[in-house]
């Protein structure tokens, strides 16, 4: 086990190395950069001055060095600073980072918390009318993506009530109420396509299961419907669905953007798409990056899940 | 029978007098009230609280309630001009020597939001920075508006509150450019780079929360050095991207005014979802404009850029990307919304705004004789920032131009490479969107036509006009700076240089609660102190 771990630790770093080469080496691709951006917006160039500029910020340097530094402070947890506002990096990410992970983790609940009881029981209930409704419901949550869901929903508010989520942040330490009217919505409209991912794996795989000798076995000992259902069958059936969580939960962090843009939410994702267009070099690759860090986490956890959900999966040495 | 007591009418005339008084006051008595926290959208995030450094109108709405300026456009005039100019910082000016020397007398009675009193010291600090003076003491990492000083030899202050700024030559237009809402005084004791961040003004609200990309907050300054203002304990511009999300925001009155960026759709989008909204519609003094690269052939040609400009029937742009709304004009906006602009008898005779048959007929004859034709047919790609108010206009444009038989096609350029590209030439012909900061030739021709200017996007030169330009610039009269100007525009519009399409209006969307909410029909830059904004609620 502890082999195991390290292994994938290794290849953890590995992947983040070359997602850190790739990010850089995309943003250098990408025509213009921030002084470019800076100075010629502005209608006025002094070469002078934009040396100048561009040696404060350090892109004057060989890329490789570039490279190097940007890296090694990474590691060491210096971010830098950004160079549009003037401020430490850390200083701008830092009150982001907790909307777009509220807004994750309760998306992510909601499409947990309906998914896997509607998928059970969609199986259970194979080819009667609820199945067939569920699967009705599966499939719009698949057909409709998440930022026009958004609108819609903003829409519909403002219609029928009137009233539509604050568009200034709430914490949830100064007003917890206030902050969940503020993300109880987003976190359903992001959270429903998932959800709709998640019922309909786990229809499939509860069929499977349902259809095992052990199970059958179960109900032969008239062991109660409830235990065999949700005890036996489905933690049986749920290691395509945590292996589906852990990727839909690496999408939902990167596909944030315009659901944060629609209900004005200050959250990372929003802000990432606007560093870009400055060519906001240290925001951008630090925010990809510790967005990758979360990816690549979340994975290696669901790949630890595996061994507690079916004991049968052992990890080579 | 008993007659009426005398008394008995006299009374019910009081009780009828005081229950008029008590329905109309709402009406009569407009008298401004104290208090409430105005709620808006500006543009688009702020890169700065500088309005020195930046060039976007999205800082001059957000930083202005900071600042002061020396003089203010007046905001209650509807047309700016310089006779429209109140004092602000400066208690008084003068002309001196021929308009080579402007004396300013400042208030003895202004602090700074941190305490310090403001003095001529200041005055001079601010302007030296700006026109990059040798001494200056600090120097701008960028400075767009080097260039309106660029006539300012000297700035003296002989005592703590007077200022003389001694020019080259002539120059009534100075005053003007101090009157911008690019123009506000900074404190000399703070150092420049803390503006990207903070303000320290002498205006009428302080800083209360800068959150970049997220709010912009202030609260009252209750020191402020005019009695009485400002009427609100605060503003709050809360930054809001998309366009769907501020309609819905000002309607369940999460805003309590928005519309800056808003087409006319938008506007009656956010009035059909709440009725009692009010829509304000009024010119803007913000141009969409055709750029066609003078350093690149064909388009050396005149018959070629002429040809382009008839192709553009300025009626269906009217109706189409404008939906309704717009002003057409030359190279300054017309009157009665602008000041310089030509006469409407010389406008309605303007490329484009002709029969559209007859111009098209004529285009393809110009085409033909600059060798363009079915069999060679010319072709180019049109450039266009990559947001829905250009690509929208831009896309109209190729439809117009392969009426005309030329093959056109359209290029969306990022829109954080769009300037670099336009200011290096890097394309054929462009729709781009300008906004002018004061509606004042020297600003506008010197900016956008001059020979080498870093904004003249279209590269486009003429040694005549620039004399014309410089004397413009320094003639008294104003009958015949209006005459000299005219007669520029008019060689512009002949040479084809960065034809204007129309005059875009703006429209701003508020409750009715909202009053005295001030808008200029010849700028949107220089009307966002707020001072005397107020709300009724």
């Amino acid at each position: 086990m502890r082999t195991y771990i390290c292994k994938r630790l290794l290849i953890a770093g590995v992947t983040l190395l070359g997602m850190s080469l790739l990010l850089f080496v995309l943003m250098r691709l990408a025509p213009g950069n921030i002084t470019d951006i800076i100075f010629e917006s502005a209608g006025y160039v002094d070469e002078a001055d934009r040396h100048k500029l561009e040696a404060e910020l350090g892109i004057d340097r060989p890329l490789i060095v570039q490279y190097g530094r940007w890296l090694g402070d990474f590691v060491r947890g210096e971010l830098g600073k950004s160079y549009r506002y003037d401020l430490p990096a850390w200083q701008v990410i830092k009150p982001r980072l907790p909307v777009t992970l509220e807004l994750a983790v309760l998306a992510m609940g909601f499409a947990i918390a309906l998914g896997v009881p509607f998928g059970v029981i969609s199986a259970v209930q194979r080819g009667h009318a609820i199945d067939y409704a569920l699967r009705v419901v599966s499939l719009a949550g698949l057909s409709m993506p998440s930022f026009w869901l958004a609108m819609i929903v903003i829409l519909l508010l403002v219609r029928s009530m009137g009233w539509i989520p604050s568009m200034t942040y709430v914490s949830p330490f100064d007003n917890l109420w206030a902050n969940l009217a503020q993300f109880l919505l987003p976190a359903l409209a992001v959270g429903y396509r998932s959800s709709a991912l998640i019922m309909r794996i786990t229809r499939s795989t509860m069929l499977e299961v349902l259809r095992e000798d052990y199970i059958r076995t179960a109900w032969a000992k008239g062991q109660r419907g409830r235990t065999v259902v949700w005890r036996h069958a489905l933690k049986n059936a749920s290691l395509p669905v945590v292996t589906l969580i852990g990727i839909e939960f690496a999408f939902l962090i990167g596909g944030l953007v315009v659901t944060e843009t629609v209900f004005n939410l200050p959250g990372v994702a929003r802000y990432l798409v606007d560093a870009i267009q400055f060519r906001d070099y240290p925001i951008v690759q630090n925010l990809a990056m510790l967005i990758a860090v979360v990816v690549v986490f979340a994975n290696l956890t669901v790949d630890l899940l595996y061994t507690w959900l079916d004991p049968r999966i052992k990890f080579g040495a | 029978m008993s007659r009426p007591r005398p008394l008995v009418p006299v009374l019910l005339l009081a009780a009828v007098l005081l229950v008029l008084c008590v329905v109309v006051r709402p009406a009569v008595g407009q008298a401004p009230r104290y208090g409430g926290v105005l709620v808006t959208s500006p543009l688009s995030a702020t890169p700065s609280l500088s309005p020195h450094e930046e060039s976007t109108i999205a800082t001059v709405q957000q930083a202005s309630p900071c600042f002061n300026n020396l003089v203010y456009f007046d905001p209650a005039k509807k047309v700016e001009s310089g006779d429209t100019i109140i004092p602000e910082l400066a208690e008084k000016w003068s002309w001196q020597d021929g308009y080579r020397n402007l004396v300013f007398l400042l208030r003895h009675d202004v602090k700074w939001h941190d305490g310090k009193p403001f003095t001529a010291q200041d005055v001079k600090y601010t302007f030296d920075v700006v026109r990059g003076a040798p001494d200056a003491k600090a120097k701008l990492k960028v400075n767009p508006r080097k260039l309106w000083y660029e006539n300012v030899e000297a700035i003296e202050a002989p005592d703590a509150y007077t200022v003389v700024f001694r020019l080259k030559r002539p120059q009534p237009s100075l005053l003007l450019m101090l009157a911008s809402g690019y123009s506000p005084v900074y404190p000399a004791h703070v150092p420049l780079a803390e503006f990207k961040n903070r303000c320290i003004g002498t205006g009428p609200f302080k800083l209360k929360d800068n959150r970049p990309g997220e709010l912009v907050e202030y609260v009252k300054n209750p020191d402020y050095f005019i009695k009485g203002r400002p009427y609100l304990d605060g503003i709050k511009f809360v930054v809001i991207r998309d366009r769907s999300t501020q309609i819905a925001a000002l309607q369940s009155g999460q805003l309590d005014v928005a519309g800056s960026g808003w087409n006319k759709t938008n506007a009656e989008n956010a009035r059909n979802g709440a009725p009692k909204l009010v829509i304000g519609e009024a010119d803007s003094n913000v141009n969409d404009n055709v750029l066609i690269n003078f350093k690149k052939a064909p388009f050396t040609d005149v018959r070629v850029r002429r040809a382009i400009n008839l192709a553009l029937d300025r009626k269906a742009y009217l109706v189409g990307p404008r939906q309704g709304a717009t002003t057409f004009g030359g190279a300054l906006l017309p009157k009665p919304a602008g000041v310089w602009g030509l006469p409407a008898a010389e406008v309605a005779k303007l490329p484009g705004l002709g029969d559209p048959t007859k111009q098209k007929a004529e285009a393809r004859k110009l085409l033909a004789e600059a060798g363009f034709g079915p069999n060679n047919p010319l072709k180019f790609t049109v450039s266009t920032r990559a947001l829905a108010i250009y690509v929208d206009t831009a896309s109209w444009m190729v439809d117009q131009l392969q009426l005309i038989g030329i093959e056109a096609t359209l290029e969306q350029i990022e829109t954080g490479v769009w300037h670099p590209k336009m200011t290096r030439l890097e394309y054929q012909v462009a729709l781009n969107l300008t906004g002018v900061g004061i509606d004042d030739p020297d600003a506008q021709l010197y900016e956008n036509y001059r020979c080498g200017s870093q904004r003249n996007f279209s590269g486009y030169c003429s040694e005549e006009i620039d004399k014309l330009m410089i004397e413009q610039s320094q003639t008294l009269d104003p009958k015949k700076r209006l005459a000299l100007v005219q007669d520029i525009d008019r060689k512009l519009q002949a040479d084809g240089a960065r034809p204007i399409l129309g005059w875009a209006k703006q429209f701003e969307v508020r409750w009715p609660h909202v009053k005295g909410w001030a808008v200029h029909e010849n700028s949107i830059y220089n009307v966002s102190r707020r001072q005397d904004l107020w709300m009724d609620k």
